[in-house]
């Protein structure tokens, strides 16, 4: 057989070159800038999931929330640098006017404006945002058709929506608590008191939309936002999204000031270039969707791809030169900033009170044993470990069920049933009759995938070492989180191992987990029932801000951690890392997400990068 | 060949030893030496995994036994994992599950294979072949992985849901291998005795003709198990393969949330165990087939 020879095998050369330069091109072209994008401010963001929908009624997650509220307007939203959370008027002119009783809400709508313009509309412009597209929008989430999500914030609070939609979702007739007094004024009247419901109007689920976009597109609008906020889509699929200024937003000068600055925590970020400048400060908003983390960081430490990523936990000794505060390594500081951004929000695990192996028996001694083996789990759980080992000890621990994020948040509070104590579990067990034989059977369900599979080999080896047989401690996964959540919300897991990201920093939030009305399918997992515990609920839920509020917040939290109905919590540690020729003070939580409009990019000399203006 | 009757009045020689098939491809086995080295290194694993099985050692895979990420030491070989479960643990008594997951599909693969190809085979051109030709053709076409992927999501909770997954997959080679084997037999002489004298047609199949396929059905059978490691190992790390246990599938799984923080020990843990495993198998199935091959063994 003739052996093969370049020499000899003329007729193959072309074939080499050819190859040589379509691999030379595959090579270099991922770096080469896009020319039509020279001049231009552009800013290249990511984040670790793709959105599912655009549509506001479907916003469940942060992703899909993040683009909503930057595309839509929101009546109401967060201080761009005020920690914590503070609202402010949006599209509302002002906060809302509150009746005596705190049942009638007055919102008074900015005028003049303006979706984008959008086929959708007559000669494809865009029309003013009026308070009949804000009625009708939060109509859509009553209204099966949408296949809405957000229902849950509104649900038996607001007058008459809830005949509304038994009667049909009919939107030529009014909603009693829902109504346009005029262009620009919308009411709201309430049920009952409902001292959250201008939270509730800055999420998401809350955006605005023209009724015209929304019957032109049908289920394409999920894809399609036709808003008022910010930015407008220029494209989206499954890998990026591009954005680009609503040439026809409100653009006013930043007011850091009024913005919630602190030059004492936010200095670092040279937040100050934008003070008094008028946005927006990049032309074309790049968001990549990288799920996978070792490739979003080789991304954004590649230097000219995505500018702004989350530290992955497991870089976090070297890449950190202290975690308490956040400092990095001086190698990384030189081109990096850095924050610690604690979720607004925690991970909790719960038992399902519904089986009675677990929670309420008929038989009161049972009853009580099983508060005891409840107990016994409580006291196994070694918080410190799970911190130290998935979120390299940057979460924070606390008792209950009140996070440290919300003002109601008690640092006094014991830290008892957050401190492991192997010696009292089995104690605990031994006092009350239950041994290796006679503890029930415990199937703990998760999602796929390795982290899920290591809290639960976590979770069983605590298990173990207090008494409980292995083989008792099962696991059960499911395809995907959607699964196991209609598990929950079926009621058919004995054990429920969660995350809980804050709607609205106010602990009503968190409360009503375990509030016993809002049982399985509702929010409460855990079928948790406890008549003083509900009293307290339905007293604090319709009460403002005050001290006696937070008294009685604090009372349902002790109650919940007396019961050991809950092994809780911790709340994560996002640690936003960015380019310095970024300006930004990111924040990693679904109700930071309107920070978006104020990144501007640095000109490299205390100031920040200016429009490119053609020369005359 | 001698075919003269002894004389009578010659001194009978004492009867020469019949060798058989197996005899002669044991005799060549034996002279290759990586066959020979590489069964060693099955049976070294095989021993391990039998004292998973006994409770001898690795008992404690699934307890915590160390810090977080701990390097190589004394008391953990291979260091700990990120919840402190010792890696060497875990990597042993992950050969328990290669050796139960290869041996089961394995056997079970090739028993259906064995089965169906021999239906398929002596009933040539009927529509029993018809049915079972179309049938491989079928499970032939679908991707390997995309099948056994939606068999196991489609078995759920099953716990063997990943050994039927790949059982109903492996016996397709198998059964056409043996397939072609028995249409050639069944021309045979013997064959054609048997069905002269009556003897019932399954008979024939199962008595007579399927035990003069089982070179190649041994041969296939470590091809398979092989195979079955393998997979298991890819299922594993995309989650739809072992439920409860730990597979070497499931130790890469998790190194791939450690590399970036420059911790390998559970990738080459599982690797090298794996490697070692395979590639000691894929040489002795060679050696196995060489030894076994008609013209081969004919020669020597």
């Amino acid at each position: 057989m003739a052996g093969f020879s370049l020499r000899t095998n003329y007729c193959v050369w072309p074939a080499w070159v050819v190859l040589v330069l379509l691999l030379a091109g595959c090579g270099g072209g991922s770096d080469q800038p896009d020319p039509s994008l020279e001049g231009l401010r552009v800013y290249r963001h990511s984040t670790e999931g793709t959105p599912t929908s655009l549509d506001p009624v479907q916003a469940a997650t942060k992703y899909s929330n993040l683009l909503v509220i930057n595309t839509y307007d929101t009546l109401y939203s967060y201080r761009y640098l005020a920690r914590p959370y503070e609202l402010k008027p949006n599209l509302a002119a002002s906060l809302p006017e509150i009746s005596a009783d705190g049942l009638t809400y007055t919102i008074r709508l900015r005028k003049g404006v303006r979706f984008i313009d959008d086929p959708a509309f007559p000669n494809a412009e865009g029309r003013e945002v009026v308070a009949k597209d804000v009625v009708y929008s939060l109509q859509r989430h009553f209204d099966p058709a949408t296949r809405p999500q957000g229902a849950w914030l509104w649900q038996g609070k607001i007058v008459g929506i809830d005949d509304w939609k038994e009667a049909g979702s009919d939107y030529s007739q009014p909603v009693e608590g829902l109504r346009a007094l005029d262009s620009h004024t919308l009411q709201i009247k309430l049920v009952k008191p409902f001292p959250q419901l201008a939270y509730t109007l800055a999420q998401g689920y809350a955006a605005v939309v023209p009724r015209e976009a929304v019957e032109k597109y049908g289920r394409e609008f999920a894809l399609q936002p036709v808003g008022s906020g910010p930015f407008r889509l220029e494209s989206f699929d499954t890998a990026r999204a591009v954005l680009v200024p609503n040439p026809d937003y409100r653009w006013a000068p930043v007011d850091i000031y009024a913005e919630g600055y602190d030059p004492d925590t936010q200095s670092f970020s040279g937040i100050e270039a934008i003070h008094g400048q008028l946005p927006p400060f990049v032309d074309r908003f790049e968001l990549a969707f990288v799920q996978d983390t070792s490739a979003r960081w080789n991304s954004f430490t590649k230097g000219n791809e995505i500018q702004i990523a989350s530290l992955p936990v497991e870089l976090a000794d070297s890449v950190l030169q202290s975690k308490q505060p956040v400092v990095l390594q001086p190698e990384y500081a030189a081109r990096y900033h850095v924050k610690s951004d604690i979720e607004a929000g925690f991970v909790y695990q719960s038992f399902n009170m519904d089986f009675p192996e677990f929670g309420y028996h008929p038989d009161p001694i049972q009853a009580e044993r099983n508060h005891a083996l409840r107990c016994a789990v409580v006291k196994s759980f070694d918080w410190e470990a799970r911190n130290e080992s998935f979120y390299f000890g940057l979460g924070a621990v606390f008792p209950g069920i009140i996070p440290p994020v919300v003002p109601e948040f008690d640092p006094e509070l014991s830290r008892d049933s957050v401190t492991r104590d192997v010696a009292g579990a089995r104690q605990l067990l031994i006092d009350n009759g239950w041994n290796a034989d006679n503890l029930p059977e415990l199937l703990y369900g998760s999602t796929g995938g390795v982290r899920p599979r290591q809290f639960f080999e976590q979770f069983r080896a605590w298990l173990v070492e207090i008494g409980y047989p292995k083989k008792k401690v099962k696991l059960k996964q499911f395809a995907s989180f959607g699964d196991l959540n209609k598990q929950w919300r079926e009621s058919r897991l004995p054990y429920i191992a969660v995350g809980w990201g804050l709607d609205y920093p106010d602990a009503e939030n968190t409360l009503q987990l375990f509030y016993g009305p809002n049982a399985a399918p509702g929010s409460n997992s855990s079928n948790y029932n406890n008549p003083e515990y509900n009293a307290l609920y339905e007293q604090a839920a319709v009460m403002q801000p005050s001290p006696e509020r937070t008294r009685i917040y604090r009372r349902m939290n002790q109650i919940l951690i007396d019961d050991c109905v809950s092994i809780t919590g911790l709340s994560r540690t996002a640690i936003p890392i960015w380019h310095r020729e970024v300006i930004v003070y990111p924040s990693s939580q679904i109700i930071g997400g309107y920070y978006w409009p104020y990144i501007a990019l640095s000109d490299g000399a205390g100031g920040i990068r200016q429009a490119q203006t053609e020369s005359p | 060949m001698n075919a003269q009757p002894p004389a009578s009045d010659t001194i009978a020689a004492p009867p020469e030893r019949r060798e058989s098939l197996w005899t002669k491809a044991a005799y060549k086995f034996r002279r290759d030496r990586v066959g020979v080295w590489s069964l060693a290194v099955v049976l070294v694993y095989m021993a391990i995994a039998l004292g998973v099985v006994f409770g001898w050692w690795a008992t404690s895979w699934a307890e915590l036994e160390g810090g977080k990420w701990e390097p190589p030491s004394a008391e953990h070989w291979f260091g700990t994992n990120i919840i402190g479960q010792d890696i060497f643990d875990r990597a042993i008594y992950s050969t328990r599950t290669s050796f139960e997951v290869g041996l089961v599909v394995a056997i079970l693969a090739t028993a259906l294979g064995a089965v169906l190809g021999a239906l398929a085979g002596f009933f040539s051109g009927s529509w029993t072949d018809e049915i079972i030709l179309w049938f491989m053709g079928v499970l032939d076409s679908i991707p390997f992985i995309l099948f056994v992927a939606a068999i196991a999501y489609s078995l759920g909770d099953t716990p063997y849901a990943m050994h039927v997954a790949m059982i109903s997959t492996f016996w397709i080679t198998a059964g056409r291998l043996v397939r072609g084997e028995v249409i050639k037999l069944r021309g045979q002489e013997y064959v054609e005795a048997a069905h002269a004298i009556g003897v019932p047609e399954l008979t024939i199949i199962f008595r007579h003709v399927l035990p003069n396929t089982s070179h190649i059905l041994l041969v296939q059978a470590t091809i398979t198990f092989v195979a079955a490691i393998k997979s298991e190992v890819i299922l594993s790390f995309l989650g739809i393969g072992v439920k409860d246990g730990m597979s070497w599938g499931l130790m890469i799984a998790e190194s791939t949330q450690e590399v970036l923080a420059g911790f390998f020990n559970n990738f080459l843990a599982a690797s090298v165990l794996l490697f070692g495993l395979v590639m000691a198998f894929n040489l002795f199935s060679d050696a196995l087939q060489d030894a076994l091959d008609p013209r081969t063994v004919a020669e020597s």
